[in-house]
């Protein structure tokens, strides 16, 4: 019994991490329509720059997360003027940007890699390695944390979209590009200012990774595969989807973790991707995707 | 008024579809690859000459990313499916080969066309499910069939696990070792080009031609668009599988973080863009370009990163600026020259 609730919490714990990791892509897919899978790389360069500033400077990850959101969200405005802009009269738009930001992830992946080498990095802030203790079970605090601050961004994000002034339009855009334009919605703009907040919150993923996993430039690949299952089985482009689908997910493969065996782990995800889209390709809350 | 029975009719439109699907370009060139062809199957003797390992090494390397680079061109550039993960059929193929050579001593060219068979045979199967998803779907669960390979053949201890199984090399002197396996790749390249030529211009490459266009139209014009997709799937992973197969005894090991790189399964992917989806002298000339860049890069600049960087930068380029690759965008403006017209 004990292990079962164990299992059940470091799941859960971790589901919250991923639950933000998710979340941007999420966000971009439903706005723009881009799979975005330069998105883990971007969340590695945020990890970076929460792991230099901890290890140069002595900060808490969590008192740089929202520098490193901001200088996400900056590099998240140029790529979107320097790549995405003049994409979106492409005749085959969708997978012309799939190929894009794959092609930008692997140029992360390089920068990353010739900056700070392929070497295995992890923040260690004191709660880190950190637990609390209630009976049996323990709660390891870095995962609380993250958890904890990763829900508290992503609700402020569904505040955000779905009360203030600006959130209107980019939910409108979500739902039916054409008529927001229609409407008179300056699509463009709220283009690139969802894919700055997207990729915003990339950077503020970066910190919470950076003292949860240990990470190294070509770890992005596997990220890629487990991120795209949570916004796939939550349906693209729905971020309550992704956030649920995140947790169902992180609490299955902690206990195909535990029960089968950690390799299988990460297998979870993978195989999950796969049948979804094979069996309901809109994922739980998702439209049915459009042909073609 | 005439009248027409409906086998005079059926027999009209057979004629005007193999008329269709059989019209060549008049200005294409096939003296020059078969020259090339002449020329590469020559070049060995160079070692009559002076030490050319280099040289044959790299050109057994630029025709084996032919052999790959062709077969994804079958399903993404005629059908227009983008596979990131064609390197599965690859490790198919080399492992395949690879462990019946070091069990049962049967050289990999010679079972290099049945690794390919098995390779295709897997793909017709994933075909049929993957290839119900279409778009960024379909790409995103090639992307997880790597990851997912990966997983199995590291922990699959028959294999060898992470580890791999290591291959005896043949006993020929130094200078000749590599011979059987440049002819073995070269006539691999060679038929693959002329494969994915005749395929192209039959009708069955019609129906392909026709699914990248407007997969739906395709559909409402009789054309079986789910057979014609796992068809075209099964004979990219047919000549992907065959590579790997050689590959593995060239190499003289086999193991998952040599045959399962997403940088090699790109690799393919991107010499079809740089040289032009879809068009037969595209693979060929995109993958002569790469190879000698990542020669390049490795050489001046050392670093494996490096060469990730390159590689996502040129991928960038060429599909932002030139989207058709090089043969298509020279054919556009009118500009090809003759001698990479293949078509």
């Amino acid at each position: 019994m004990a292990d079962i609730v164990q299992t059940a919490i470091l799941g859960l714990a971790l589901g919250g991490v991923y639950a933000l990791m998710g979340a941007g892509l999420s966000l971009v897919f439903g706005v723009m329509r881009i799979v975005n899978l330069a998105h883990p790389s971007l969340i590695m360069a945020g990890a970076y720059i929460a792991y230099w500033a901890f290890r140069l400077a002595g900060v808490d990850p969590l008192l740089i997360l929202p520098v490193a959101a901001a200088i996400l969200a900056g590099t998240g405005v140029l790529l979107y003027k320097l790549v995405f802009e003049r994409e979106a009269r492409s005749a085959k738009y969708s997978e012309m940007t799939v190929l894009l930001t794959f092609a930008l992830a692997m140029v992360m992946e390089g920068l990353l890699g010739t900056v700070f080498t392929n070497t295995q990095r992890v923040t260690s802030p004191d709660y880190a390695t950190d637990a609390f203790f209630i009976a049996d079970v323990f709660i390891p605090k870095g995962q609380l944390y993250a958890g904890m601050v990763s829900l508290g961004i992503i609700s402020a994000l569904a505040l955000f979209l779905k009360h203030s002034r600006f959130g209107y339009p980019i939910r409108a855009t979500t739902q039916n590009r054409e008529a927001a334009e229609l409407l008179g919605v300056n699509v463009n703009l709220v283009s690139l200012a969802s894919f700055a907040i997207g990729v915003g919150l990339a950077g503020a993923a970066g910190a919470l990774v950076s003292f949860v996993f240990s990470f190294f430039p070509s770890k992005h690949w596997e990220w890629i595969v487990i991120l795209m299952s949570l916004v796939v089985l939550g349906g693209m482009g729905s971020i309550f989807g992704t956030v649920l689908a995140a947790f169902i997910l992180s609490v299955l493969a902690a206990f195909v973790g535990f029960y089968v065996g950690a390799v299988w782990s990460t297998l979870t995800f993978f195989v999950a991707l796969f049948v979804v889209l094979l069996v309901r390709p809109q994922g739980l809350f998702g439209e049915k995707p459009e042909l073609a | 008024m005439a009248e027409f029975g409906a086998s005079e009719v059926v027999a009209a439109r057979r004629a005007r579809d193999s008329g269709l699907a059989g019209t060549v370009d008049k200005t294409r060139s096939a003296w020059f690859p078969l020259t090339l062809l002449a020329a590469l199957l020559l070049l060995p003797a160079l070692q009559f000459a002076g030490n050319y390992n280099y040289l044959i090494h790299l050109t057994l390397f630029t025709a084996m990313y032919v052999v790959m680079a062709s077969g994804w061109n079958i399903l993404g550039g005629f059908t227009g499916y983008i596979s990131l993960g064609h390197i599965v059929f690859f490790a198919i193929g080399g492992y395949f080969a690879g462990m019946v050579f070091a069990r049962m001593g049967i050289s990999t060219i010679v079972l290099a066309p049945f690794a390919g068979l098995l390779a295709g045979l897997v793909g017709y199967m994933i075909g049929l499910i993957t290839l119900r998803v279409r778009g960024p779907s379909f790409i995103i669960s090639s992307l997880a069939l790597v990851m997912i390979a990966r997983i199995l053949f590291e922990n699959w201890h028959f294999v060898g696990g992470a580890a791999g199984v290591a291959l005896p090399a043949n006993d020929l002197p130094a200078e000749w070792a590599k011979l059987p396996y440049y002819y073995a790749f070269v006539a691999m390249a060679a038929f693959a080009t002329w494969a994915s030529y005749r395929i192209k211009h039959s009708k069955f490459g019609l129906g392909l031609r026709a699914i990248s266009k407007d997969e739906i139209k395709a559909e409402s014009a009789g054309i079986d668009t789910r057979f014609h997709k796992v068809l075209a799937f099964a004979i990219s992973a047919f000549f992907v599988g065959m590579a790997g197969a050689v590959w593995g005894e060239y190499l003289t090991y086999i193991r998952p973080n040599i045959f399962l790189v997403v940088l090699m399964s790109v690799n393919m992917v991107l010499m079809c863009i740089l040289g032009g989806k879809g068009t037969i002298a595209g693979p060929a000339l995109g993958t002569v370009l790469i190879v000698a860049f990542n020669e390049i890069f490795v050489a001046t600049l050392g670093a494996s990163e490096i060469n990730v960087l390159a590689t996502g930068i040129i991928m960038m380029v060429s599909l932002m600026f030139y989207p058709l690759g090089i043969v298509g965008t020279l054919a556009r403006r009118g500009k090809l020259p003759r001698i990479l017209n293949w078509d």
